[in-house]
């Protein structure tokens, strides 16, 4: 088990490498901050001391190996609008981020276990038929859209909850429901398909010969054995939901790493947005090694593979 | 002293229903206020007011300038200073007002004054600082202390409009004013006080209670950013802010909440005078003629644009009264055709494909805007390719240098000009060395040069005959005046002024009881 989490940490540290590679060549093609940053018609000698300060003024393959050995010493610079730490105000929107993938991914494997099972175990009749139709009608629909007819309906016209911000409770529920429709869509078809698959296979028609209930049948062995694609898929959702949070910072203006990483591409900030993507792709890898341990431990037999 | 702004039938407009709207006596309130903001703030700093962005909360709310710019005539008045005279060509005294204070209790005088004109300008005490208003200052000048209440200015140039300028110079304590680092808990003379700023979701400002003017109505203000403007409408329907800015024409209300202003802002199309397909003037005039905008600027942005072909608005001392209904090269597509082929014959290579650099943002519905543009400019055969990008790629676009292997560029610009004085829009956009520039006539040159230099109708004069060459030279060609959108929720008045699109006066708000 050892060599295997050995494995995943060491493929995972060469996927950071890359992320760093790429994030900060990236950017460098975006242009300079100096447009934004100095008024028109700003000294020459201004800039040159601005970019002195940023390492700006070395070609980029050198500004690349001075980079990498800062971070290899966890030192991402200072933030060119922020001032202070780039990494510090990285880390500061990320409690927000993880807390709601955390709710949002929750509710859509709460949501979609209970629509994929009675899905599976109706299936080709009404139900299975209605929430086929409802999953892939909202695993399709655009968080963009979904954010702003959110917003219309329940804001504006029922004025039961806030347009946007995040200073109630009441405020979490649109920026959650967006992030966790999408998800849900998609995780019911994957509980539907995985159910349907172990709800056929032998040792589940000789427990309901034995005469064992049917819910018991569903939650106590059914399931259990369709967690596996299920664990994975959700695994790779919630390593997506960044995309999600990213609308969300937009639309709701609601705090964490995507308005982070919005602002920062917008202001050419290349500090933040480095320490943004790398504490993204660092969660990322965390994610996926839990996900692997979790399936380990559902499934003995990935330990040996 | 005098000013050359063109006393606008807007701005009379706008400053009679100013007296109309306001209450006739508001009592203080404790109400607190919300405003919703487009764009979050870059900076607090004093030094940093003339983007929109940190202009709408600080200018006027937080810090206040030495002069400001009448929002009901254009004309220089008198803020912290109470006079000034001008003593040489180069030499300048303003008397400062009298019991001013600080939000920290400090009293305003010569040497906060001085300081804060040169901090402004950078400088060599001033490493890195880049404060962005440094631009309206573009020969520098030199502040010193005569006695607590009289400043010198002296200029490197002869310059008629330094006050104007110095309206640009927002005023700091002196304490912030001695370091070279940016200001981030600002403190100044203004109605308002900085309480705090919560990085990315607000600032909070309350009522300065040693305020030397006239105390305003409402206590505490909240500004916070919604970059969706159908949100921030919603939420001025849903009384979660009492006012959103930078409204879209399909939100907005028609039961007097929602609240119109221009402010000089046009939207304009610039050549590259020095490429092919735009050497010759006859295209240039052609692209102005191919364009529809008496059927396309009502289509599209409907109540927030008109049909317009200067570069300057109607209140710059530059504008040309009557141009539009005499000169104008107005939609005439076989005139266009006409005058294309016939650059065509002389040699010039028509038929070379252009960019069009433009931004989802540049304007609201911009967009739609741009390609029906674009559609009437292919109508006359010449072949543009869009190119939408964000803004700092825009801009890259817009500053010189122009690489040479870059194709030629039909720049979208959307300008504004709330001074009302051509020099903050002349020498960057159409001289030679300008940064933006892409014409080179030594006549604009001159006319521009000899217009700095000169004051009062003269000034306006060389000013409008730099305007008239512009544009028989195509080289700005205007497509649309701008007018900008502010909504506001039930019970609360506010009427917005040429200046609005720049800073919003909290204390020119008023709520009801």
């Amino acid at each position: 088990m050892l060599a295997f989490l050995g494995r995943r940490l060491v493929s995972g540290f060469v996927t950071l490498l890359g992320v760093v590679v790429v994030v900060f060549f990236l950017s460098r093609l975006t242009g300079s901050p100096i447009d934004l940053f100095f008024p028109e018609g700003a000294e020459p000698e201004v800039i040159e001391a601005f970019n002195r300060a940023y390492g700006l003024d070395k070609p980029v393959i050198q500004q690349f190996w001075l980079f990498v050995s800062r971070i290899a010493h966890g030192d991402f610079g200072m933030s060119i609008w922020q001032q202070r730490p780039a990494m510090e105000a990285a880390l500061s929107e990320m409690p927000m981020t993880l807390l709601l993938a955390a709710i949002a991914m929750a509710i859509a494997i709460a949501a979609a276990l209970a629509l994929g099972s009675l899905a599976a175990v109706y299936r080709f009749r009404t139900p299975d038929r209605v929430i086929t139709i409802l999953s892939l009608m909202t695993s399709s629909m655009p968080h963009f859209w979904f954010a702003l007819v959110g917003i219309l309906l329940f804001a504006v016209q029922l004025r039961i909850l806030p347009t946007s911000g995040s200073n109630s409770w009441q405020s979490w529920i649109l920026p959650v429901a967006t992030v966790s429709i999408g998800p849900i869509g998609v995780l019911t078809q994957v509980v539907r398909g995985a159910m349907i698959d172990v709800l056929s296979s032998g040792y589940i028609r000789n427990a309901r010969a034995r005469g064992i209930a049917g819910r018991r049948i569903i939650y106590r062995h059914a399931l259990r054995n369709a967690a596996l694609p299920i664990i994975s898929v959700a695994g790779d959702i919630a390593a997506g939901m960044v995309n999600g949070a990213v609308i969300v910072s937009v639309v709701f203006a609601f705090p964490g790493i995507g308005r982070s990483i919005v602002g920062a591409i917008l202001n050419r900030d290349f500090p933040v947005l480095e320490a943004s993507v790398v504490v993204i792709g660092l969660s990322v890898i965390v994610l996926n090694l839990l996900i692997d341990i979790i399936c380990m431990i559902v499934d003995p037999r990935i330990r040996l593979t | 002293m005098k000013r050359n702004l063109v006393l606008s039938a807007i701005a009379l407009a706008s400053a009679a229903t100013m007296l109309t709207a306001m209450p006739a006596f508001a009592q203080a309130s404790d109400k607190p206020i919300t405003v919703v903001l487009a764009v979050e703030l870059d900076s607090l700093d004093p030094c940093d007011t003339q983007p929109a962005q940190n202009g709408n909360i600080a200018r006027g709310n937080l810090f206040e300038s030495l002069t400001h710019v009448s929002p009901v005539d254009g004309k220089v008045e008198p803020l912290l200073a109470e006079s000034w005279k001008q003593t040489g060509d180069l030499v300048w005294e303003f008397k400062l007002k009298k019991g001013v204070k600080f939000h920290d209790g400090t009293d305003f005088n010569a040497a906060a004054a001085a300081a804060n004109i040169m901090r402004t300008q950078g400088g060599e005490n001033y490493p890195g600082l880049a404060c962005l208003n440094s631009g309206q200052i573009p020969d520098s000048v030199k502040a010193e202390v005569i006695d607590d209440e009289t400043l010198r200015v002296t200029t490197t140039v002869v310059d008629p409009i330094l006050p104007l300028r110095l309206s640009y110079v927002d005023i700091g304590d002196l304490a912030s004013q001695t370091k070279p680092d940016k200001v981030l808990n600002p403190v100044g003379t203004g109605p308002y006080q900085f309480v705090s700023r919560k990085q990315g979701e607000s600032v909070k400002l309350t009522r300065f209670d040693g305020y030397w003017g006239k105390a305003p109505q409402i206590k505490d203000v909240t500004y916070i950013y919604r970059k969706e403007p159908s949100v921030r409408a919603s939420m001025v329907e849903t009384g979660e802010a009492q006012i959103a800015l930078s409204i879209q024409a399909q939100d907005a209300t028609d039961d007097g909440r929602t609240v119109t202003f221009k402010d000089n802002r046009i939207f304009i199309m610039r050549p590259s005078t020095m490429k092919e397909p735009f050497v010759d003037p006859r295209v240039r005039q052609a692209l102005s003629y191919a364009v529809d905008r008496d059927t396309l600027v009502p289509a599209i942005l409907g109540v927030t644009g008109a049909p317009y072909y200067q570069m300057l608005g109607p209140q710059v001392n530059g504008y040309l009264s009557g141009y539009d209904d005499k000169e104008a090269f107005k939609y005439d597509p076989a005139k266009a055709k006409e005058l294309i082929a016939a650059a065509k014959a002389d040699g010039h290579a028509v038929e070379t494909s252009f960019d069009i650099i433009t931004r989802p943002d540049i304007l609201p519905d911009g967009g739609e805007l741009v390609q029906a543009i674009a559609q009437n400019l292919r109508e006359v055969g010449l072949n543009p390719n869009i190119m939408s990008m964000e803004n700092t790629a825009w801009r890259e676009f817009l500053r010189q240098p122009f690489p040479p292997e870059e194709p030629a560029t039909l720049q979208m610009i959307s300008h504004d000009n709330t001074s009302g004085d051509a020099s903050f829009s002349y020498p960057k956009y159409i001289t030679c060395k300008g940064i933006n520039s892409a014409i080179c006539n030594p006549e604009l040159d001159k006319l521009v040069a000899d217009a700095e230099v000169a004051s009062g109708d003269k000034r306006a004069e060389l000013y409008q005959q730099a305007s008239s060459l512009l544009l028989k030279e195509a080289g700005m060609i205007g497509i649309a005046e701008q007018i900008r959108l502010i909504m506001l929720a039930e019970g609360v008045h506010y009427q917005p002024n040429p200046l609005s699109g720049l800073e919003i006066r909290i204390a020119d708000v008023s709520l009801d009881d």
